[in-house]
């Protein structure tokens, strides 16, 4: 059976922004039928994270992804334009392909 | 639904804002002045976008200032505020800023299906050609309700 990636979406609250670009990303997850579960938090969230990718706002991006305790961060500049994150998530599953 | 947790109070038309934290201050007061928030939760959000930058600008032109629910929540609300002028909140990809829509919510699933109607409404253009025209906050929203109708 082909991997199911768990990607966390989260934003420094953990409460609106992260929730909006969550139904975004599984918006576009739906209709590309990309293998990608999301779940939803705030960045004290990612310490307990086990998951393969965090999904978050482009302005958290570097900070998350010089940090080696944390999986892979792409980032979403506008997080309700749903081509953007179609872009950057079909970009991230294609690298990831088995 | 959104256009329950949107009361005419929370909708503020060409508001006059002379930098970032007075908008999100004049968008979050009618939340303190209804006793759905404490004024804890407004000085979080703005010494919180002092400390991490403005987490709260979500797309071009648009931000939705909030806190955690743990810091001053009593309720659950949105608003909807046009600026008359564009400010500037130190967001690289989507400076500056017209509209606000200040959250404020207590718990994790109240307010999950309001936020889903904006997220539809936040990248839908006629719902904004719509918010431009608009001359009062009852004609916003009949808006809210008319595009709510329609998802």
């Amino acid at each position: 059976m082909a991997k199911t990636y768990r990607a966390l979406v989260c934003c420094r609250a953990g409460m609106g922004s992260s929730m909006i670009l969550k139904i975004k990303c599984d918006q576009v997850i739906k209709e590309e039928g990309l293998p990608i579960e999301t779940e939803h938090g705030n960045l004290d969230s990612i310490l307990g994270f086990t998951g393969d990718l965090v999904i978050t706002m482009c302005d958290l991006t570097d900070e998350l992804n010089a940090d080696p305790h944390v999986p892979e961060a792409v980032g979403v500049k506008n997080l309700v334009d749903k081509e953007e994150i179609r872009r950057v998530l079909k970009e991230w599953a294609e690298a990831h392909a088995e | 639904m959104l256009s329950t947790l949107v009361q005419e109070p929370f909708v503020q038309l060409d508001v006059n804002a002379a930098d970032w934290e007075q908008a999100v201050r004049l968008a979050t007061q009618p939340f303190v002045d209804a006793g759905l928030a404490t004024q804890d939760y407004v000085e979080d959000i703005i010494s919180g976008a002092k400390e991490h930058g403005p987490y709260f600008v979500l797309a071009p032109r648009v931000a939705m200032p909030h806190a955690r629910p743990d810091q001053g929540a009593l309720g659950n609300a949105i608003g909807v505020v046009r600026l008359s002028e564009p400010v500037e909140f130190g967001s690289e990809a989507n400076d500056p800023v017209s509209y606000l829509f200040p959250l404020v919510a207590n718990d994790d699933g109240g307010h999950l299906e309001a936020l889903m109607s904006l997220a539809e409404l936040l990248s839908d253009e006629s719902f904004f050609e719509g918010l431009d025209d608009a001359k009062t906050a009852g004609e916003v929203l009949d808006l809210i309700r008319e595009k709510e109708g329609g998802l």
